[in-house]
């Protein structure tokens, strides 16, 4: 998907920054410039070049309660710590899992029987553990851009209620709404073609309780029992 | 705490406390920087709601991401502008990029006319602005909707009433103008 002649890469990097790509095109270049350092300072250079004209922009004045929004998304993350393993970040993970240590560590171990991708050597690939507190189950995710999300299980499960499905969602990075991503079946496991929503880093990824048949109306109803964000692992 | 010393941080240090954790630290580049990111935001997104959620996203990924920002490789003016783009534009490619109106009483702010008239007087600004200045009309158009207002390919064809694939041709020679003006 990204071209290896040098002046496509460099249009291909200035599309990127001016915004002109599709959201697949723009997905698959945040995923490259990861691991593709030549990509990414292209990128960079045309961040460099384009920037005088964000800076020119007008400036407006926020809605007055949005600062007390930020701090109350920041206070939710902390007090319900739903993040992923922290493999792919370490000089974060102290922050990230203050108080958490012991459970990501035995949840590690066990991810291990879990990891079941086998993506093409040069691609991305991302993990979360999808859970709500450390007694509860927990879902381990794997993605990669041509696999797609995969729900590999749960660590502990635990039945369902009568009557009801557990639903999967995925909420990209600066989406407002989640994209269904299908009723988990009774095994646990669920693969997700990748043009349904293709996998990027900071997803968010969920499991909602739903009456049968999943949710009517195309976001979730019902409790939000998992979640957890895909976090690269290199 | 915000103590006198913190208020006066430049952006470089106020980053590199967020990357520590520091939540005080978040609301020193708040104040500094929510009017210009929440600006970035409403103009790609021209609606006030949706600006306000992209500019939500925008500080939680600069928090999510402050120890990325390396200042040897560019201003952290420019980043956290990059940073609210980025995150305006998903939420405009989810949106499906539907084009707002220019009625400003359905509630869309309109497309304002010529954004390069916006530069300001900075060096690098002085120079974007005179390589853009060479560069063919309907190209120096077409890359300025693309980056100022978040228009996509298809929008932009559609408002400047050319076929899209023109479009294409016409931004890619412009970014290869601008670079190349840039780079004299």
């Amino acid at each position: 998907m990204i071209p290896t002649d040098p002046i496509e890469r460099t249009t291909l990097a200035g599309e990127y920054v001016l915004g002109t790509l599709d959201a697949r095109t723009a997905a698959a270049v945040r995923a490259a410039i990861e691991t593709d350092m030549a990509l990414r300072q292209e990128v960079e250079a045309w961040e460099h070049r384009l920037a005088p004209l964000a800076d020119g922009i007008a400036p407006a004045e926020p809605p007055p309660d949005l600062l007390a929004r930020i701090d109350a998304a920041l206070d939710a993350r902390a007090a319900a710590p739903r993040t992923v393993v922290p493999l792919a970040r370490p000089s974060r993970a102290g922050l990230l899992w203050k108080g958490w240590a012991a459970g990501a560590t035995a949840l590690a171990a066990g991810l291990a029987a879990f990891l079941i991708l086998r993506p093409a050597p040069e691609e991305p690939r991302y993990v979360a553990v999808l859970q709500q507190d450390r007694a509860a189950p927990a879902w381990v995710v794997e993605a990669s851009p041509s696999r797609g999300i995969v729900l590999a299980g749960a660590v502990n499960p635990r039945p369902v209620d009568e009557g009801r499905v557990l639903q999967l969602w995925g909420l990209a990075p600066g989406a407002t709404a989640p994209v269904s991503l299908g009723l988990v079946p009774p095994d646990g496991r669920l693969e997700v073609d990748p043009r349904v929503l293709p996998p990027q880093e900071g997803m968010l990824v969920e499991i909602s309780l739903e009456p049968l048949g999943g949710s009517p109306i195309g976001r979730p109803t019902g409790p939000v029992l998992y979640i957890g964000r895909l976090a690269r692992v290199d | 705490m915000a103590d006198a010393g913190m208020a006066t941080r430049d952006l470089t240090g106020i980053l590199a406390a967020i990357a520590q954790g520091d939540r005080s630290a978040l609301r020193d580049l708040y104040a500094a920087e929510a009017a210009r990111l929440f600006g970035v935001c409403l103009r790609i997104l021209r609606d006030r709601a949706a600006a306000a959620d992209a500019t939500q996203d925008t500080f939680l990924r600069i928090w999510d991401r402050a120890d990325r920002f390396d200042p040897a490789r560019g201003a952290a003016r420019a980043w956290l502008a990059a940073v609210a783009r980025h995150v305006a534009l998903d939420l405009a490619r989810a949106r499906g990029r539907e084009l707002p109106s220019d009625d400003p009483d359905l509630g869309d702010v309109p497309v304002e006319d010529d954004p390069a008239a916006l530069l300001d007087a900075t060096a690098d600004a002085t120079r974007l602005r005179a390589c853009l200045e060479i560069l063919e009309e309907k190209n120096r158009r077409s890359i300025l909707l693309a980056f100022v207002d978040g228009l996509s390919h298809a929008q932009i064809a559609a408002r400047l009433e050319t076929p899209l694939g023109t479009v294409k041709a016409w931004i890619r020679r412009g970014l290869a103008s601008l670079k190349e003006c840039l780079a004299s």
